[in-house]
């Protein structure tokens, strides 16, 4: 075998045993320890022990979604932060860019993720969504459309929803303290 | 399969005269850029031949082509490790496989081939995952060869590898090699945990798989591509709920062909068909078998290489295109100093057995050569304080007031971060 | 076959897969499946109908057939009258092991070799190919493939087969592989090789500034005052830029954008043309206004086929007869008067952000125009080329036209041409030091056991020594020389399985993409160091 360990000696850095903590771990850590959030965000861990999965409430102070609280799970898995976090709101609300379903329309979640961005980004990123709903690139088409052509009836809709209405067959969640 | 460690019954262990009369040619005598401790003759010949262990990971496209190559080279001692079983996709480049194969381990059916073909050597199949192995098992192979798709069975077994070193034994050091292609792309690298560049070193070289706005896929969708996505991304997990979808399973294939064919005809998109469908779902460029032939014998020349000391060997990646003419560029991959797995800084740290967790903060914030300002800290699988986020930080409050010796076993680690580090620091604790 | 044409059949085929998993052809269908992403159907119908011969059955020769019948050659003949040695069974996977001893390789090798694809078809020929080189029905027999590999064949044999494959430009082209431990290389003669499907990765001219009538007459019909936010941020960017180029030119004289000033000026007035800050179709537009300045109407490597054309367009070949004729027929077509002056349209539109509507609507657009080319090319094509015309596959043209853009055209050499070529080895070590030294140590090696077969009799003095008698006196030597003769002289007849699986991989890639006439062949000597790991091209 080629002697690779008198190679080593001479690196006197790396001579030094790295802990057993997997990258994707770490790099939770780091994001979740340098959460800058508003009080109108909030994490919860089911399980404090696990950082991989937990909940973010968003409880906009104005706006349009005044007056909810919106709930997302967020799952990480190991190949973090090569693959974003999977995001997905718990509840069935009326949003231009949230369907019925839950997926969530925002760039930094799919196409525009990269390494460099971390878990702070991503909970701006969703808050945003409630504070300037985008009718331009919708999710829920109808929602997007009534945004669009109406803007008092939207509001009546949102407002409805949120109250945990049914809109058009469609029953909404409780969403409001 | 257990069984089939025996030698096989149609020849005998010993080699016969003239066996190795190529690969001799090389062990013999030194060439002009061979290291001056090679040791001609048989005493490299017999650590090859009856003192080396390799261990191969993957027996897919890559995997069997190192096989066989391995087996030729005089390697005799092979562990081969794969948790997939034979698919009929395979046949038209794994070539230790035949259709009688379909639906067995990779790894049993690719050793038991090598086997009968190459006597004498000895392949030792495990067929399950990587991550069932400790380190233990890690540690008693000379080399490792890894011929995977996947990015995240690579990023594992690199972190693995790298971690595994201990600088009081030179024995935890494994060189690892690793292959990958896509079409007529390919790469080969060799990497020195701690030494070298590492796997998650080059993280950011990898090509990002191509993912289109959810709105595009739900609303304006443009390509055939586009209704794909809708079909897997939206429409299974819709119809399926929490069913996983599996892109080996022919069936969900063509179920997910369906429907984007469907939509695709409803939006006049032309151009979905069922290879389409296969490979956006799958994500990847297909693999020939012309591309890992190469690529395998790439990894394979730096195995024997490494292990003989016969030649110089790979510094660190070689690169290969071969869509306009042969094209190929080897060169050395930086190492990086914030890389997570290999980077990051690493500190000695001796403390007294009494000292609590908030007494070990302070003095982390009061040391000059690290420059840390609020940080976290956890050993592994643990928290022992979070900064934030406010439940976590409450959550973990309570060790502060904790002595570290309580928390962390003498010699153990613990990772710290804080905003104020570009990556991380990791600490060994001693007491005192 | 159109495109409609082939996503039906594969629509068939992939229905009919999912439905009768019994069937054999199921496994042959399944497994083509991925590989026709590589290379589409067209390319596995070459390989399928392809003709191999390969003389010898050494490792290095085996391996590369592996990978030339995994994916679906039609048929392989190995030409080897030699028989096992304890050497061949230890290196070759595709032997009986110290079964095989004595027994002919050939032989041995062929049933190993066809059990990994059954539907490839092959044949063990037991003899010497001196022998068939000496009658004209072996001469016959050998000029009668798709392409005939031969590895490390003695230099008077190679010299005899090559002259016998050149000399008929309808003759199947030669790879010739040379190897020696960890050092090799290999050479593929052809006199011409024409390639539509190049596969390259560059995107054809949309024709922003040549804009076809229904284009222009959409980006002038466009009123952006009048279309709701929504329908403003999907407006397709080439739409957008014709529109800006038509205005630019009407205050410019008829002139482009051309100082550095000017283009600056050019791009901030596509940005004041946004109503929100956040319309990625307008920064599209902006990102891609180099379109404006930087394409030109025949890209530059096309224009040089053009002359090219001209000097040679009798070649002999009638494969590479009809792409000269469908060259020429292109300079035609650029210089039609009532034409853009432009090679035809693609109808391939890339992604852009816009609406499913306004991009369908593009698509469409792009692919009628196209049509209306390509029917004025093949006019064209009846017109000057009656003959070639009338026996052409339409599907060829098809194919050339779409891919008029990426069109290449290599010329080849007789193997040992470059040898013979002193000024061109003296260049080559100067500018190629690595490449070039590992050449003429395996080209001295050839010589040297052309001379005396005695493999210990090629030392490091006896290797310089030709290879001072290859380049002539006074040539400065680089010290790569040295590095590779070193390394021929410890191993001069060793097929290392390394460097035959690696041999086996990169030329197998070449043969197909020879055969299938897609992506981009070799031109020249590829040279392979497995010391230092690197290929690279001289010659």
């Amino acid at each position: 075998m080629i002697k690779i360990w008198s190679m080593k000696k001479n690196e006197d850095q790396a001579s030094k045993k790295k802990p057993k903590t997997s990258a994707a771990q770490i790099r939770v850590q780091k994001d979740l320890t340098e959460l800058d959030l508003p009080s109108t965000m909030k994490t919860n861990f089911p399980d404090p022990a696990d950082l991989l999965n937990f909940t973010l409430t968003i409880t906009p102070d104005e706006g349009m979604y005044k007056g909810g609280a919106f709930v997302f799970q967020f799952n990480i898995n190991s190949n973090y932060p090569h693959e974003p976090p999977k995001v997905k709101c718990t509840q069935t609300i009326y949003h231009p860019n949230v369907d019925l379903e839950g997926n969530v329309c925002l760039n930094i979640l799919r196409e525009d993720w990269k390494p460099v961005l971390n878990l702070n980004s991503v909970m701006v990123g969703l808050q945003y969504l409630f504070l300037e709903p985008n009718a331009d690139d919708p999710l829920n088409k109808e929602a997007a459309e009534e945004l669009k052509r109406n803007r008092e009836q939207f509001l009546y809709n949102v407002k409805t929803t949120m109250r945990g209405g049914a809109l058009k067959g469609t029953q909404y969640a409780k969403v409001t303290a | 399969m257990a069984a089939a460690v025996a030698i096989n019954g149609n020849a005998s262990s010993g080699d016969w005269e003239g066996r190795y009369y190529h690969v001799d040619q090389i062990l013999d005598r030194p060439g002009p850029r061979t290291d001056p401790s090679f040791l001609a003759g048989d005493e490299v010949k017999d650590f090859l031949r009856n003192k080396c262990k390799i261990l191969v990971i993957g027996a897919g496209g890559l995997g069997c082509e190192i096989l066989a190559n391995l087996a030729l080279s005089g390697f005799k001692d092979i562990h081969v490790i794969d948790m997939d079983t034979i698919d009929i996709s395979n046949l038209n480049r794994q070539f230790l496989f035949r259709q009688k194969d379909v639906g067995h381990s990779k790894a049993n059916v690719a050793a038991e081939f090598i086997m009968n073909r190459v006597p004498g050597v000895k392949v030792t199949p495990y067929f399950g995952k990587i991550q069932d192995k400790d380190e233990d098992y890690y540690l008693q192979f000379n080399l490792v060869i890894c011929g995977l798709d996947s990015v995240e069975a690579r990023r594992w077994i690199n972190a693995t590898l790298v971690n595994m070193v201990d600088p009081e034994n030179p024995e935890s050091l494994k060189p690892l090699i690793d292959g990958g292609t896509e079409g007529f792309k390919g790469q080969a690298r060799v990497i020195l945990p701690t030494v070298t560049s590492c796997y998650e070193c080059s993280l950011d070289m990898l090509n990002k798989p191509t993912a289109f706005p959810i709105c595009t896929i739900a609303n304006t969708p443009r390509l055939p591509e586009h209704c794909i996505e809708w079909a897997s991304v939206l429409e299974w997990p819709r119809v399926h709920g929490d069913k996983k979808m599996d892109t080996d399973n022919p069936e969900h294939i063509q179920w997910l062909y369906q429907i984007a064919l469907h939509r695709a005809q409803e939006f006049k998109i032309e151009g979905v068909t069922y290879s389409l469908t296969q490979g956006v779902v799958k994500n990847i460029i297909p693999a020939i078998a012309s591309t890992n032939a190469i690529i395998a014998a790439s990894c394979c020349n730096e195995a024997f290489k490494i292990a003989t000391s016969s030649a110089a060997y790979l510094n660190n990646y070689f690169m290969l295109i071969g869509t306009d003419g042969v094209y190929s560029y080897t060169f050395e991959h930086e190492k990086r100093d914030d890389c997570p797995v290999c980077g990051g800084e690493s500190l000695d740290i001796t403390l007294s057995k009494d000292w609590t967790v908030e007494r070990l903060i302070e003095i982390l914030v009061e040391r000059q050569d690290i420059q840390v300002k609020k940080p976290s800290l956890s050993s592994p699988g643990k928290q022992i304080y979070f900064q934030a986020p406010p439940q976590l930080e409450e959550a973990t409050r309570p060790n502060l007031e904790k002595k570290v010796s309580e928390l962390v076993a003498d010699g153990g680690e613990i990772t710290v971060t804080a905003t104020t580090l570009p990556f991380n620091l990791s600490l060994r604790v001693k007491y005192t | 076959m159109t495109t409609a044409d082939s996503q039906d059949i594969e629509q068939a085929t992939a229905t009919l897969a999912y439905f009768t998993a019994i069937l054999s052809d199921h496994t042959r269908m399944l497994t083509r499946i991925s590989q026709e992403r590589i290379w589409a159907a067209s390319g596995q119908a070459a390989l399928e109908s392809a003709r191999i011969l390969v003389v010898s059955s050494s490792a290095t020769s085996t391996s590369i057939l592996k990978n030339l019948v995994l994916p679906g050659i039609g048929h392989f003949s190995i030409l080897d009258s030699a028989i096992t040695t304890p050497a061949d069974a230890g290196n070759n996977f595709f032997l009986n092991a110290r079964e095989s001893i004595g027994k002919p390789r050939a032989q041995e090798a062929v049933p190993l070799l066809r059990e990994l694809n059954e539907s490839v078809q092959g044949e063990a020929v037991l003899k010497d190919v001196k022998d068939l080189l000496g009658t004209e029905q072996g001469k016959d027999w050998l000029t009668g493939f798709s392409i005939v590999i031969a590895h490390n064949l003695d230099k008077p044999t190679l010299e005899e087969l090559s002259a016998l494959l050149w000399s008929n430009p309808e003759g199947p082209p030669l790879v010739t592989v040379r190897s020696a431990g960890f050092l090799a290389e290999f050479h593929i003669q052809y006199h011409e090789h024409c390639v539509s499907e190049s596969h390259s990765e560059n995107a054809p001219s949309l024709r922003i500034t040549r804009p076809f009538p229904a284009l222009l007459e959409w980006a002038r019909s466009l009123d952006l005052n009048a279309l709701d936010p929504t329908e403003h941020g999907h407006i397709p960017f080439v739409v957008i830029l014709v529109r800006q180029v038509d205005e630019w030119r009407k205050s410019h004289g008829g002139e482009l954008p051309k100082t550095l000033a000017e283009k600056k000026e050019f791009k901030k007035g596509i940005l004041a043309l946004k109503v929100k800050a956040d319309e990625e179709n307008f920064d599209e537009a902006e990102a891609q206004a180099w379109r404006v300045w930087s394409e030109p109407a025949i890209p530059s490597d096309i224009q040089a086929l053009f002359s090219l054309s001209a000097l040679q367009s009798a070649s002999a070949q009638p494969r590479q007869g009809t792409f000269h004729a469908l060259l020429h027929t292109l300079v035609e077509f650029t210089k039609d008067p009532a034409g853009s002056g432009t090679l035809p349209l693609s109808s391939n539109l890339p992604d852009m952000k816009s609406d499913t509507e306004s991009y369908v609507r593009l698509q469409n657009l792009y692919r009628q125009w196209a049509d209306v080319e390509k029917s004025k090319f093949k006019e064209l094509f009846e017109a000057k080329h009656p003959e070639a015309a009338a026996s052409v596959d339409p599907e060829e043209v098809d194919s050339f036209v779409k891919n008029s853009h990426h069109l290449r055209v290599l010329r080849g050499k007789r193997w040992g041409t470059f040898d013979a070529d002193r000024e061109a080895l003296g260049n080559a070590l100067a500018s190629t030091p690595r490449e070039a030294a590992t050449h003429l140590a395996l080209t001295a090696l050839t010589n040297l056991l052309a001379q005396d077969t005695d493999a210990s009799k090629v030392t490091d003095e006896a290797l310089k020594g030709e290879v001072i008698s290859l380049v002539g006196p006074g040539v400065e030597l680089p010290e790569e020389l040295d590095a590779a003769i070193g390394e021929i002289a410890r191993a001069p007849t060793a097929d290392i399985p390394n460097m035959a699986a690696f041999l086996g991989g990169l030329v197998a890639q070449e043969a197909i993409k020879m055969i299938t006439e897609q992506y981009v062949p070799l031109n020249g000597y590829c040279v392979v160091d497995l010391v230092d790991s690197w290929t690279g091209v001289v010659g």
